[in-house]
């Protein structure tokens, strides 16, 4: 993932440096940088990169105006960089074009974590592999490894997992594993989603009743716990 | 009943009550000059006739009168005369030359009514003769009143009638006024109840109050622009905070993550993070606590589902990471029943979590912090309660006031800046719900929170 190509575009110089020093020790080893919307677009069309960060306030053409201009030509992902006011409204429903946004001031970790996760969604990698204690979940075929033997995940497991796998570690509320799997309109699901996630454990836990891989938060969601992962 | 209307009702009331006593003084007033008049014998602008009568006497067919008489009609600057059956006077007293001494039956008739050549005269009838008292000309006035007597009934009752309608004309301009007054008055009224709650006015500037009205207009278009350049000012400082908050954030993390830093460098980097994350929460929270103050803030209202909100806010502190100390439980009071609410997404969840955050920080030993959500009657229920230290009766008492938060948590020496629970309130007041604080035993601080549901 770390040999991703992502573009950082901010007016501020040292905000620029920044950001760039913060991909750079994560291990990303290609990071861009443009001072203005202009200069992005620019070099989007000559060196077309993996992911953008993209500041909202900037003199001349701003975030918005740049991201549309993008959207034209290129589905290349998009983090926003916002203050908190000037944009929030408009992000409601992420009605630009953006794939996520971050509001300033932020924490780099936070960053980090969000770009992964798109770059993880959006460019999933060949040979991704999971591994658990007593089994290994291959994304790339859907399926599970276990003592030798191969497990297929069905399409709804296949979801549930990779809604659990993007956020590997958080927990995850029962509401947001039954949109992935339903849909928007998912209430109701949630004996639907509970029955899906005794399948997966009895696929990836060495004891279902005693999991320790798929974890319950009670009354909150479910939690991953991987032990590694190839990707 | 609102202030004014309690007001203009005062008012009528008032001027009625200045009508009752006016008519009360008035009658006291008449009936005290009667009691006088009669005690004082003022009444009696007639000459005392019977009384002097008895003074001239008959002797032998002569009449005379005695010295009481006399001084009687001295006194009276009178003059007497009396007349036999033919109409000739048969004794004087004072008599004028210039007056006859016979009178035929016309003569007596006229003067009886009214004067005697100018003399105002009372008759008096003796046995033997009429008596007749002249006045000196002037000093008495006599009316002559005659009515059909069919009449006499419907004049008195016309004469009360005449009086009441007065009276009530009198009441009804009196009421009309105050409606009037009052319809004028209202909108100013209003306008200074609204200026006072922090509203915008606008009142018509057109009537008789067309000044005032501008005057307030102009109030309002003054405080607003107060508000409006304080707003700006808080937003534009807490926007060019941003950046640099940003940079300190991105080193001091930096810093504190590079394992070949001496330690004592990576701890104080820490230090700067945890500062500056306090800074970053200040920033965001003085942000919000304006746009909510001034209603700048947009309200997004979409259907929520209630226990997946508080889902969220659980799972995003938890993510987020607390200390270990702290226990958090949820649960929902009417397990799986999927309560839909009409609100702000963002600003609830915001309000759970400062509520739950207000408990970790007021509890650095630690403690477990529950959440609950349900139905009761048309209302959604969060209850957000901890076992912790609690707080003081006072403190609750200005929670649970409409006191301003932060300058009652000011005087207790709190080092935090108490916008946490002062921007629930907001959001709360925003979705036209109500916040109770509580005390739990043995010791602890729960929070209720009703939200109407559609």
């Amino acid at each position: 993932m770390n040999d991703r190509m992502i573009l950082v575009v901010d007016d501020e110089a040292e905000l620029l440096e920044m950001v760039k020093s913060i991909f750079e020790r994560a291990g990303f080893t290609q990071v861009l940088t443009a001072a203005s919307g202009e200069a992005a677009l620019k070099m989007c069309k000559e060196k077309q990169p993996d992911m953008i960060i993209l500041d909202v306030m900037m003199p001349g053409m701003d975030g918005f105006a740049t991201l549309r201009e993008l959207r034209k030509t290129s589905k290349v992902p998009v983090l926003m960089l916002t203050a908190r006011g000037e944009a929030e409204d408009k992000f409601a429903g992420f009605e630009n074009g953006a794939d996520d946004y971050l509001l300033k001031p932020f924490l780099p970790k936070e960053l980090l974590f969000r770009v992964q996760a798109i770059l993880k969604r959006v460019y999933p990698e060949k040979e991704r592999k999971v591994f658990f204690d007593v089994a290994t979940v291959d994304l790339e075929k859907a399926m599970v490894q276990r003592n030798g033997e191969s497990i297929s995940l069905t399409a709804k497991e296949f979801q549930l997992f990779e809604k659990l796998y993007e956020n590997a570690g958080r927990i995850v509320t029962t509401g947001s594993l039954c949109q992935a799997i339903c849909g928007d309109f998912w209430q109701g699901y949630e004996r639907t989603l509970a029955t899906h996630i005794r399948h997966l454990r009895e696929k990836i836990e060495e004891n279902p009743s005693k999991p320790v891989a798929l974890v319950t938060i009670k009354g909150i969601g479910y939690r991953l716990n991987i032990k590694g992962e190839q990707t | 009943m609102n202030a004014s209307e309690r007001f203009f009702r005062r008012y009528i009331f008032s001027t009625v009550g200045i009508v009752i006593l006016f008519l009360t003084v008035n009658v006291a007033l008449v009936a005290s000059y009667f009691v006088i008049a009669y005690f004082g014998n003022v009444a009696t602008s007639n000459f005392p006739l019977e009384d002097f009568s008895n003074h001239v006497i008959v002797e032998n067919g002569q009449f005379t009168g005695d010295a009481q008489a006399t001084e009687m009609l001295n006194k009276a600057d009178a003059w007497a005369m009396i007349l036999d059956e033919d109409g000739t006077v048969v004794w004087e007293e004072n008599l004028p030359e210039e007056l006859p001494r016979h009178y035929n039956a016309t003569d007596i008739a006229m003067f009886s009514r009214w004067y005697l050549d100018d003399y105002p005269v009372n008759i008096w009838k003796r046995q033997d003769g009429l008596l007749v008292i002249g006045l000196s000309p002037g000093s008495v006035v006599n009316y002559y009143l005659s009515f059909r007597a069919q009449y006499v009934q419907p004049f008195l009752f016309g004469l009360v009638a005449v009086f009441f309608i007065n009276i009530l004309l009198m009441v009804y301009l009196f009421i009309r006024n105050a409606h009037r007054v009052e319809k004028a008055m209202g909108p100013i009224l209003d306008g200074i109840r609204h200026l006072s709650a922090g509203k915008p006015v606008h009142l018509e500037e057109a009537g008789e109050l067309a000044e005032i009205n501008a005057g307030l207009n102009k109030a309002g278009e003054y405080l607003l622009k107060k508000d409006n350049t304080r707003a700006d000012w808080i937003r534009g400082i807490s926007h060019d905070i941003r950046t640099p908050l940003s940079m300190i954030l991105g080193y001091a993390s930096e810093i504190k993550e590079t394992p070949e830093l001496p330690d004592q460098t990576r701890k104080q980097a820490r230090i700067i993070l945890s500062q500056s994350e306090k800074l970053k929460n200040l920033v965001s929270d003085l942000n919000l606590t304006t746009k909510l103050e001034y209603s700048i803030q947009a309200i997004h209202m979409q259907s929520i589902d209630v226990v997946e909100l508080a889902r969220q806010v659980i799972s995003k502190i938890l993510n987020d990471g607390i200390p270990e100390q702290f226990e958090m439980e949820f649960y929902e009071k009417q397990p799986g029943r999927n309560i839909q609410l009409s609100g702000d997404n963002l600003l609830l969840q915001r309000m759970l979590e400062n509520l739950i955050r207000n408990s970790i920080v007021h509890n650095p030993t630690g403690c477990k912090i529950e959440l609950s959500v349900g139905i009761h009657e048309n209302s959604c229920v969060f209850v957000v309660s901890d076992n912790g230290h609690g707080m003081s009766e006072p403190q609750l008492n200005a929670l649970n006031s409409n006191e301003d938060i932060s300058s009652s948590q000011k005087s207790e020496g709190d080092t935090e800046h108490g916008w946490g629970l002062k921007i629930a309130r907001q959001i709360v007041k925003a979705h036209q719900g109500t916040i109770r604080f509580f005390d739990t035993v043995p010791h602890g601080l729960s929070v209720t929170i009703e939200l109407p549901i559609e």
